[in-house]
């Protein structure tokens, strides 16, 4: 904009000499002194300032940050005694990870130029940084880890669990990739018979995070994936920005399914690592995460058949063991019944007994029948048929082994007596358990 | 039943697990240890033939929501 008539401005003697612009006539009588008018001086002052002072760094304090409609950032840069109007156009702003805070130091890199419409001179703002290493991006990382944090997006509980042997691995990244290179190969190498499928996306520059996040939102659409790792290999702070976005955040939040981050860089962590289920270093740790190593698993299996044949040695044998228990416990549900009754019976007996011996020879006849009745009843029924009741003393009866160790005395109830009995211990081919 | 292909290599990994647990557990009878034995043998063979899988696939996930083989060792 600034032409060649804005150099002659100030030239030697030229404002009385009447040179080349045409000055505003003023008034005739003496030579009157050269009037400009006052686009002119803005113009020529412009030209000269951004023809002269090179592109500079200018360190100060940040006040008055707005932004206008058009995405303009108007700031001025102060230090204790002066202060520097600057804009910062949206072009370069957009760039920005994040405003600065008022009141921050910063420092910023463009060109002086006056406005002409207003006189005031200011700096045209290319970069803009903060403070420290990072200073901006690290401003920029927190605030947003700080509003996911509110909204309990980055909650341990929130964390779901990675599938153990996922049949279909996502992947979100560059096409071009050596992420995509390193993921496929790891898990060609562990676990080859799993299908992987990628949705291809920018992973830096503008537009990288709404890219990355559409592409999660249509492989999870898609709902082949049991697991999605979304990365791209090391870079920059600048490259790797896009998985310290917002949308990227949330995308990965709402993912219907476990999401591994792997953003292969030095710099500690990035956003993305934050929200994700798991965090990987690189993008083959994520591969390597995800899938199980196929030889281990075989491993495993061939051990299986082995296992189930002894487990179901193992319910045949307790099988037959309980079975036993179960006859002991049916006996034993016998004898409670049958007890009382039984000693009922023995006192029937001993009175028909006392009975029959003070009665008549008579009535012999009918208290045998009687008797006999009785007895097919009774459990000297049984004895009758052979069998014979191991007892104590004091009539305790023996049942089981534990009542009969070697060396004990019994009596034996037989059919038409009691014997005295000694035991000799259990028979040795009986399971001792 | 045991013998559906589209089940998957996780959940016949997870199945063997439960029957592995259930028959070493005590509390399981013959006829359904039998039974389980069975199950098992076959998701161990299932398993296998899964496992034995050699060639990767790897896909092209489309704006349609259609997949395509993408060629990957490229470059």
């Amino acid at each position: 904009m600034s032409d060649d008539f804005s150099l002659d401005l100030f030239p030697e003697g030229t404002p009385e000499g009447g040179g080349e612009p045409e000055p505003v006539e003023v008034a005739s009588e003496p030579p009157e002194p050269r009037v400009w008018s006052v686009s002119q001086v803005n113009r020529a002052v412009r030209g000269l300032l951004e023809q002269t002072v090179e592109p500079l760094w200018v360190g100060g304090e940040v006040g008055g940050w707005t932004r206008s409609r058009a995405g303009h950032r108007y700031f001025t840069l102060k230090d204790d005694r002066a202060q520097l109007r600057c804009v910062m156009f949206a072009r370069e702003a957009e760039r920005l990870p994040t405003d600065p805070d008022e009141g921050s130091q910063i420092r910023v890199f463009g060109e002086l130029t006056l406005y002409e419409a207003r006189g005031d001179y200011q700096l045209v703002v290319r970069k803009l940084e903060a403070e420290g290493a990072d200073g901006l991006w690290r401003i920029a990382f927190e605030k947003l880890r700080a509003k996911l944090e509110a909204e309990g997006l980055l909650e341990p509980s929130r964390k779901r669990p990675i599938p153990a042997y996922p049949a279909c691995v996502g992947v979100v990244t560059s096409l071009e990739g050596a992420a995509l290179r390193d993921i496929v190969s790891v898990i060609a190498r562990r676990a080859p018979w799993t299908r992987v499928v990628v949705r291809g996306t920018k992973v830096q520059g503008e537009g990288a995070a709404l890219e990355i996040a559409k592409a999660l939102g249509v492989l999870a659409r898609s709902g082949l994936a049991d697991v999605i790792i979304v990365g791209r290999g090391g870079g920059s702070v600048e490259d790797l920005w896009a998985f310290n976005e917002e949308p990227v955040a949330r995308a990965i939040a709402a993912c219907p399914v476990p999401v591994v981050s792997a953003v292969g860089h030095e710099v500690d962590v990035t956003i993305s690592d934050l929200v994700a289920d798991l965090r990987a270093p690189t993008p083959s740790a994520a591969a390597e995460a995800v899938v199980p190593d196929g030889e281990t698993v075989r491993t495993g299996l061939r051990r299986v058949p082995e296992r189930l044949a002894r487990a179901l040695r193992g319910a045949s044998q307790r099988r037959r063991a309980s079975v036993e228990a179960r006859l002991v416990s049916l006996v034993r549900r016998i004898e409670r019944r049958f007890g009382p009754p039984r000693q009922t019976l023995d006192r029937a007996m001993a009175r028909l007994e006392r009975a029959a011996r003070s009665t008549a020879q008579g009535r012999r006849g009918r208290l045998g029948a009687l008797a006999a009745r009785l007895e097919t009843l009774s459990p000297l029924g049984t004895l009758q048929r052979g069998y014979s009741v191991a007892r104590t003393d004091d009539g305790k009866v023996l049942k089981t082994l534990a009542d009969l160790p070697a060396g004990v005395r019994f009596e034996l109830r037989v059919i038409d007596g009691t014997v005295r009995a000694e035991s000799l211990g259990p028979m040795e081919e009986e399971p001792t358990r | 039943m045991t013998d559906k292909d589209e089940t998957s290599l996780e959940a016949r990994l997870r199945r063997l697990d439960e029957i592995l647990a259930k028959m070493e557990s005590d509390d399981v009878a013959l006829e359904e240890a039998l039974k389980l034995f069975e199950e098992g043998v076959g998701h161990v063979r299932a398993a296998e033939r899964v496992l034995s899988a050699a060639e990767l696939r790897v896909e092209e996930l489309l704006a349609s929501g259609e997949t395509r083989p993408l060629e990957s060792g490229e470059e």
